[in-house]
Formats: C-alpha cells, sequence, structure tokens
C-alpha cells in the first residue's frame, strides 16, 4: 500500500521547473539563513532596498497582479496603494499566518520549509509600504512554527536584514511573532488586529478598511504568508515574468493542498488555471484503494462543494467564481463516493457553529441552529421539511453577517444541501 | 446637506448621520437593537439593514454615512424577509416568557415580532438553558435566555462610566454577558442598563415584578435631587376607578437630553424617588391653644395677612422672617423676593437647605437641591440661619422642611417658640410641623409648573406630571395671593397669574433669564 507523509515535497519534484515557491523544498536545513543565502536568498531585499524606489516596488507588484492567497484573492498591490502616506500615525504591516481554514496546510510548509522567504516578503512589503513594525500572526497550533520563526526572525537581525538602518541604507524595520489561541474567526482580518491587539477577537465593523484603520487604529497591510512570499520573486524577477507564471489577471503559482481520499495528498505548487482533474488525478495520483470520485471541496471547507462532473475546470479565482464557488485558500478536499454526505454536513456545520464568534445574530443562531437540525438528521430523527429549513436558515446567514464567515459557514452548506439533496433525504427516516 | 431618498421620500440630512438617524428624523424608523445614539454603531443585531439601490447585499442603517443622492428602501421585500431573518433567530433561542417578564409592552423585541415577524416557530430543536438570574449588581439581575447579546450593557460600562465590569464570554452560541467573579458592578450609574437594555435580559429589582408598563402613565420632568437638573420620565400609576392604588410612582427613567445628562441618570436620581410618596404633608392646618383644625388656604391667607398688616402697620418690619430653600423655582424665588424684601422691605432672609453630598464628577453634582443656581442668578440676599437671629421674630414663614435638617431640635423649639405666628409652607412632614402654627402642604417639582437653573446655568421648564393631592397650593401662587391680599405693588402683582407669567417679569428684571 502506499503510504506517503501528507504534504510531502518529494510527491511532485518532476514539476520542478514550475515551481516557485516551493523550489528549494528539498534543500537541507533551508529555515537557516546561510543555506537560505547559499540558494539566492535575501537577493531580492537588497535588489528592493537598494536600487529600487518604494513607489517601483509597489508599482511592480500591482503590475504582476498578485492576489491575496488567503481567501479572498484581493490584488495585494492595490491593498498596499489603500494605505495613506500623508498621516503622522505609524502604519503596521500584519502576516496573517493564523491558517483556520479546514483542509488548508500551505503556509505550515512553507513556514516550515522556508521562513526567511516569508521574511524577505514582508521586508520588502514593509518597504514598499512605509512600514516599520510588522507583525506574524501565527495560529495558535502552529507552536514549532512559531518557533522556527522566530528563530528566522533573530537570525535576520543578527544578519541586518533587521532592526535599524537595514543593510546601510537606513531603512527600519522590526518584527515579532504573535501566537494566537486556538479561534478560526482571528483568521479573519479585523477579528486578528482585535487579537493581535490584546482583545477579544471580534471582527470589527468594516469601514473603516484596516488600509486606513487598522492595529492600534493605525493604517495596516495585512497579507497571508504565501501573497508575501511571492513578493521577492516579483522584485528579482519582474512582473512580466510572475504574469507568465500564471494567468494574465491573475498572476504566478498557487500552492494546492491536496487532501482526502486521494493516493497522494499533499501540498502541490502549480500554475494558477491548472486543471482541478489534473490536480486530483495527476499530481495527487487519483483516487485511493480504486474508490470513485464523489465531491470536492475546491477552496477549503468554506468553498462551495463540485459534484464529480464539475471538476473539469481550471483553477483560478475567476474560473472557480463562475460556477459558484471559489478558490479561497486553494485546499481541495476530495471526497469519494462511500464517504457520506451526511457525515460531511455535520463536519461543516459542526466546525462553524464552534468557530462562530458570536457576535452577530445570523452566525451566531443561525449555525448552531443548522447544526442542531443535522445533528438531529444524523441521528435518524430528521423531519421531511428539514432540508428546506436548513437551506432556509444558510439563505438567511448568507450575506447578511458582519464578516464575511457568515457567508463562509453558509455556502458550503447550501451547496451540500443543493447538490447532494437526493442523497441527504435518503437520511430521513420514512426513506 | 446632502438629499437621500428613502422609501422614494426626498430626505435632507446633515453630513456626517447615519442613515437610521436620517430616516428616524424623516418619521422613518428603522428597527435595530445593539445601536444606540450614544454609542458607535456596533452592527451586530443585523436587524437595520436597508437595501440601497447599486449595492449587491443588504447594508447597515447604523453604520452606513449619508452621501448625496443614495437611493434607500426600509421596506422592500428584500429588507422585510432579512428582518424577519434576523427575528426567527432572536426568537429561535428566546425564552418565550413574556407573560412573566418585566420589560413586555416595552421590548424591541415583542414589538418588532409584532410588526415585522408574526410567523410560527420553526425551531424544533432544544434551546440553549441559561443562567435565569444572574446578580449583576444591588439591583439588577441578568437573564442570560431573554439576553441578545446586543452588548449595549457592556459598551455602557466601557464607554460611559468607563468601569468596564462586564464582557462577552465564552464563544458562538455560547457567548453570555459576564462580569468579574465575585465582584458585583458598583457605580452610580448602574441603573442605566436595565433601561438600555433593549429586551428584559437586564431587570432592576427594584421595578420587577411590581406592576406592568401597560398600567403605567408617563410624565416628563427634571429631576430634583441634585444641581444637575437631569431630564426625566415619571412612571406612575394612575389607579383604577374599582381598586385601590396602592402606590403611586414605580420608577424613574432617564429622558434624553443632549444638553444636560445624554441619555443617563444616576442611580442617586434613579432610585432616590420614595420622596414623591411618603411622609407627605396633605392637611392644611392650623394649630391654636391645642387644638388643630383643618383649613382652607384663603383662610390662612386671611389670617396671615392680617398678621403681616399689623405689624407693618406697627412698623415692625424687621420683625418679620422668611426662611428659603433652593428647591424653589425660579418664579418662587423671584416673587419672594419682589413681596418680602422689596415689597414688604423684609431683611431677614434665610436659606435652609439639605446639607450638600459628595459629587460623582459626571452627572451627580454635591448639591441636593435643584435650584441653587437660580436662588443665586435671582439674587435673593439670603443669610445662614441662625437660631438667635429666629428669636426676633413676630412672624416667621418657613418654606422647606430642611430647617429641621441643620439645627438641633432643643434649639430650634427654643428659638421657635418665642415667634408669635409661624407658618410652614412644607411637602413633607418633619419635626417643623409640631413647632409651627400653620402648616401649609405644597407640591414637590413634579407637581408644579415652573422653571429651574441647574448648575450650568441652563434654565429649564417644567409642568406638573403628577396630581398634587393635598390641601395647599403651590408656592409661587401663594406668594402671589398673600402679595394680592396684601395690595403689595398692585400695579406690578395684579396681572400676575401663572409661573409663565411671573417669568417674563423675571426676564424683564434679571439679565441672566434672557
Amino acid at each position: 500500500m502506499e503510504r506517503r507523509s501528507t504534504g510531502s515535497w518529494r510527491a511532485w519534484n518532476r514539476t520542478v521547473d514550475e515551481k516557485v515557491l516551493t523550489r528549494h523544498f528539498g534543500v537541507e536545513g533551508l529555515f537557516r539563513i546561510e543555506v537560505y543565502r547559499g540558494q539566492g536568498g535575501y537577493s531580492a531585499v537588497e535588489t528592493a532596498l537598494k536600487k529600487m524606489t518604494p513607489a517601483a516596488v509597489l508599482d511592480e507588484v500591482k503590475r504582476a497582479c498578485l492576489r491575496g492567497r488567503g481567501g479572498a484573492g484581493f490584488p495585494a498591490g492595490v491593498k498596499w496603494g489603500f494605505v495613506p502616506q500623508n498621516v503622522p500615525k505609524p502604519r503596521y504591516l500584519c502576516v496573517n499566518a493564523d491558517e483556520g481554514e479546514p483542509g488548508t496546510f500551505k503556509d505550515r510548509y512553507l513556514m516550515n520549509h522556508n521562513p526567511h522567504l516569508l521574511l524577505e516578503g514582508t521586508i520588502i512589503a514593509s518597504y514598499a509600504v512605509g512600514i516599520h513594525s510588522a507583525y506574524i500572526y501565527v495560529r495558535g497550533e502552529y507552536e514549532a512554527i512559531a518557533l522556527r520563526l522566530e528563530g528566522a526572525i533573530t537570525e535576520a537581525y543578527r544578519n541586518g536584514y533587521l532592526g535599524k538602518n537595514i543593510l546601510g541604507t537606513g531603512f527600519d524595520l522590526e518584527m515579532a511573532v504573535h501566537r494566537g489561541a486556538g479561534a478560526y474567526i482571528c483568521g479573519e482580518e479585523t477579528a486578528l488586529l482585535e487579537s493581535l491587539e490584546g482583545k477579544r477577537g471580534h471582527p470589527r465593523l468594516k469601514p473603516p478598511f484596516p488600509a486606513s484603520v487598522g492595529l492600534f487604529q493605525c493604517p495596516t497591510v495585512i497579507n497571508n504568508v504565501e501573497t508575501l512570499s511571492n513578493i521577492p520573486f516579483i522584485v528579482q524577477n519582474g512582473a512580466d515574468w510572475f504574469l507568465k507564471k500564471g494567468l494574465p489577471k491573475d498572476g504566478g503559482t498557487r500552492i494546492f493542498g491536496v487532501s482526502g481520499m486521494v493516493k497522494r495528498p499533499g501540498i502541490y505548487e502549480l500554475p494558477l488555471g491548472t486543471k482541478l482533474r489534473t490536480i486530483i488525478f495527476d499530481h495527487a495520483g487519483g483516487m485511493k484503494d480504486g474508490k470513485q470520485l464523489k465531491a470536492v471541496i475546491p477552496g477549503g471547507m468554506s468553498a462551495p462543494i463540485l459534484t464529480a462532473d464539475e471538476i473539469d475546470l481550471p483553477m483560478d479565482f475567476d474560473s472557480l467564481a463562475g460556477v459558484g464557488s471559489m478558490l479561497g485558500s486553494a485546499a481541495v478536499i476530495v471526497i469519494d463516493r462511500e464517504t457520506s454526505i451526511l457525515d460531511v454536513l455535520s463536519a461543516v456545520s459542526k466546525f462553524y457553529s464552534h468557530e462562530s464568534c458570536g457576535q452577530c445574530t445570523p452566525c451566531r443562531i443561525g449555525t448552531s441552529w443548522i447544526n442542531k437540525i443535522v445533528k438531529r438528521l444524523a441521528r435518524g430523527e430528521g423531519e421531511e421539511d428539514d432540508i428546506d429549513a436548513i437551506i432556509r436558515l444558510a439563505s438567511n446567514i448568507k450575506g447578511k453577517t458582519l464578516c464575511p464567515l457568515g457567508d463562509a459557514a453558509a455556502l458550503p452548506i447550501l451547496s451540500i444541501c443543493q447538490k447532494f439533496r437526493r442523497e441527504l433525504e435518503g437520511y430521513l427516516p420514512h426513506a | 446637506m446632502p438629499k437621500i431618498l428613502i422609501d422614494d421620500r426626498m430626505v435632507e440630512a446633515a453630513e456626517g448621520l447615519t442613515l437610521l438617524r436620517a430616516a428616524e428624523n424623516a418619521g422613518i424608523p428603522i428597527p435595530h437593537f445593539c445601536y444606540h445614539t450614544a454609542f458607535p454603531p456596533e452592527g451586530s443585531c443585523r436587524m437595520c439593514l436597508v437595501e440601497i439601490e447599486g449595492l449587491p447585499k443588504l447594508e447597515l442603517a447604523c453604520s452606513t454615512m449619508v452621501k448625496e443622492g443614495l437611493k434607500v428602501q426600509t421596506m422592500s421585500a428584500k429588507v422585510v424577509e432579512a428582518r424577519k431573518g434576523v427575528l426567527e433567530f432572536l426568537l429561535a433561542e428566546h425564552p418565550l416568557d413574556c407573560p412573566i417578564c418585566d420589560k413586555a409592552g416595552e421590548c424591541k423585541l415583542q414589538d418588532y415580532f409584532e410588526e415585522y415577524g408574526l410567523f410560527r416557530s420553526q425551531f424544533k430543536e432544544a434551546k440553549e438553558k441559561r443562567e435565569k438570574k444572574f446578580k449583576l449588581s444591588r439591583n439588577l439581575i441578568l437573564d442570560r435566555e431573554r439576553c441578545i447579546l446586543c452588548t449595549r450593557c457592556v459598551r455602557f460600562l466601557n464607554e460611559i462610566t468607563k468601569t468596564e465590569d462586564a464582557g462577552i464570554l465564552n464563544r458562538g452560541i455560547h457567548s453570555e454577558v459576564g462580569i468579574y467573579e465575585s465582584e458585583l458592578i458598583d457605580n452610580n450609574y448602574s441603573g442605566n442598563l436595565a433601561q438600555i437594555c433593549p429586551v428584559g435580559a437586564i431587570t432592576d429589582s427594584d421595578f420587577r415584578f411590581k406592576t406592568r408598563v401597560w398600567f403605567l402613565e408617563s410624565d416628563e420632568s427634571i429631576c430634583p435631587l441634585c444641581s444637575r437638573g437631569c431630564n426625566i420620565a415619571i412612571d406612575s400609576h394612575p389607579g383604577h376607578p374599582r381598586a385601590l392604588r396602592t402606590r403611586r410612582v414605580y420608577r424613574v427613567r432617564a429622558r434624553p437630553n443632549p444638553d444636560v445628562n445624554s441619555h443617563w441618570i444616576c442611580d442617586y436620581g434613579r432610585y432616590g424617588y420614595a420622596y414623591l410618596d411618603e411622609a407627605r404633608q396633605d392637611r392644611l392646618v392650623w394649630k391654636k391653644g391645642g387644638l388643630e383644625t383643618r383649613l382652607i388656604w384663603d383662610k390662612a391667607a386671611q389670617i396671615l395677612t392680617e398678621k403681616v398688616r399689623s405689624l407693618v402697620h406697627l412698623r415692625k418690619n424687621s420683625r418679620i422672617g422668611v426662611v428659603l430653600h433652593s428647591n424653589l423655582t425660579n418664579e418662587e424665588l423671584f416673587l419672594a423676593d419682589r413681596l418680602f424684601r422689596k415689597g414688604l422691605g423684609v431683611e431677614k432672609l434665610f436659606l435652609a437647605d439639605p446639607p450638600p453630598g459628595k459629587g460623582d464628577g459626571f452627572l451627580l453634582t454635591s448639591d441636593r437641591t435643584a435650584n441653587r443656581r437660580g436662588l443665586l442668578e435671582v439674587g435673593l440676599p439670603v443669610q445662614a440661619l441662625d437660631a438667635k437671629a429666629l428669636s426676633d421674630l413676630d412672624l416667621l414663614f418657613i418654606f422647606g422642611h430642611y430647617l429641621a435638617d441643620g439645627t438641633s431640635a432643643a434649639n430650634l423649639k427654643y428659638a421657635l417658640e418665642k415667634v408669635e405666628t409661624k407658618a410652614l409652607f412644607a411637602s413633607h412632614k418633619s419635626g417643623l410641623d409640631g413647632l409651627v402654627d400653620f402648616v401649609i402642604p405644597v407640591p414637590v417639582i413634579a407637581e408644579k409648573n415652573g422653571t429651574l437653573t441647574n448648575v450650568d446655568g441652563r434654565v429649564q421648564p417644567f409642568v406638573a406630571g403628577l396630581d398634587f393631592n393635598g390641601d395647599g397650593l403651590p408656592e409661587w401662587r401663594a406668594l402671589l395671593d398673600l402679595a394680592k391680599e396684601l395690595k403689595v405693588e398692585p400695579k406690578y402683582f395684579w396681572p400676575l397669574a401663572s409661573p409663565e407669567g411671573v417669568y417674563q417679569a423675571l426676564r424683564k428684571e434679571i439679565p441672566f433669564f434672557k
């Protein structure tokens, strides 16, 4: 039987040319600064800080169409451009490393194997926006990774990449790691800010957006780990090179984290727009133990589910949005025919009911109510109108909550109920 | 000013106003729970969602600022559906114990359900079990099952009292309002929490289970318990033709006034309403030779004016004294000045006020009367009360029962015994009653008309809300009657017949009141 550790980089070694972020994962001790520099690391910082103006860096990132890798896909350069430059307040950068979306484990690998890449991207981003304090908000469960990042930061300070007068350019940047306490909601950017400020992780009302009023009421940039890890390559190779790696309006590669019933679960760095079928059947080796594909969740648990017939589509933001799903964090969860869809629905509803922060009414009570109905269905005490009730409740959550997590809960539940209604009805007692 | 279209009606709204406020100002109510004018928008109840043309999702009316040309629908099918959705969620986890809930009748959840809900419950699951009687403070009880987590209470304690006593504990459906273990909320404004709670989650043990709100009548008034002049509403039971009223006033609530008390009152003012009903003077009596005779005011006024006249005739004006207090209205103080000092040449004007208390630096001042500033601005040259000075008098008009507070009972008795005739105008019974010849009941602030000048010099008019049930009459009327009976400056006094008229005269004469 074929057994591999989840997400081993070796699994997809044959596509090495395509890779950007994970290219050097195989190098022994890459997390140490000497090794990283031996692979050309920190040369992008030299290029950016010594040869480019902040505006030039910002322009390059804008042209590269680097869309956020955390889930929403907002162009990073545009986001940076929103930060006001003429206010007397300090500006902050927060790295969102609170990788909590079920099925997602790409940032963990990036930070574990190549923490300096993230640091380098963060330094360049800070330089471009004129930021002198950066925080890495790591999810609480990633204890070893937090330690690894702290080690990397210490090394960077020692080698003059952080601190005062970086590389003699006069640019200062302080960086620190902050560990979360294990709440999914703190991956939502404004809840992350609250948590970072030492408060309860409740999302803030927007507007104002963090770019103008963020951490400690100051302008703040919040980017995902993978997003920032792309920055050194954009600076080194240029926006045109980066665009060629992906799609015209969606530059670069994506790290797909494949889990579920496939032969080789793991992370796969592939060009944006790679077909979902290719990812599952070529890269991840196809279905495990001869099982049949039933459904795929294409972008982390919040992404609406796709049926087996819907997998012939390119994995990019717009294509998935076109079929009513989303690329999200590019975490592909593969579900086989033997898995009961009610179990999937139970897992989804339990997760969101457990992780709803409780601040706004529809999410707090809606997710809990849905979970109560699903639990009753699972006990075999379902009633005729239960599935309609779930659909109605999820629709009342959708688009009506304070933060995006209401949609994150409602959309997958709606899609499961709509696409697999017949199977769910099979769980009703009379059936 | 930006022009916006609300429900196809052109509305002009000031820059910086939220849609909710703009609509409210235009008479279009938008339902809401968590929003409160005194706090920045919270946006968590999701009840105030409205449709804005050109935007894909419903938007919050409580946090969206008005902008030229916005087209807003507050009653479209989509909006009504969303409101129903929120109500359905809230009611799913809300105990339907309205019949035993003190908030029933003034509960936003109840009202909005009547207006926008009226659906049958489809909730087949078990409701969460939570603490029903959680003690928050000396007076407040939290019912966590009724709580809809609008966090108004938490924000009040963070932003108004800045004591930060409460917060939200736990997560998701298990979220609940909590305070520090073994540390109750203890500040002079805690009573406001029960008032701002939109549902029956926080109830006040002072009011809990005492009556139903729909039996109560609400009257606007001004709190006279310190010199802040907070605007209040007094909720009282009007009585029932076939049932005896056991109690009149049930509670006092804050009435919003951004210039004085915002939306709040202190607990001293809120819970100190017992004076309205307890130990009130109700009989006008004349005590003569150990006999108590009930009189009508006209008769008492006749006897008193006779006495004044004879003293004035003998040029013994200096043997007349008047004791005043600073709970009298501007009009009454002004009339006292015109009649006694300017009209009769009385020089012995004393002040007897309750002793000052402690201010709290927010609303409560150290004065324990309402009109100290008014007394100052009317310019009455009052002296501190001197028991010895009293003994040189033949006639003493005593306004207020506070005289007994400052002087020892024995001294007071000794001094007053030497005064031939003593008339007491008091709203409450006190140790003075036995030492005087006339007891004339007078109303309290809530029972009469007039104006008060608060500590910041703001003149606030008020009208009688509660009925005055005694034999007597308001001090302003007594003073006018005496002046007319004595024919002091008839041209001046004859046209005066109401506090409003007196105030017009006051405005003409004292620049401060212009």
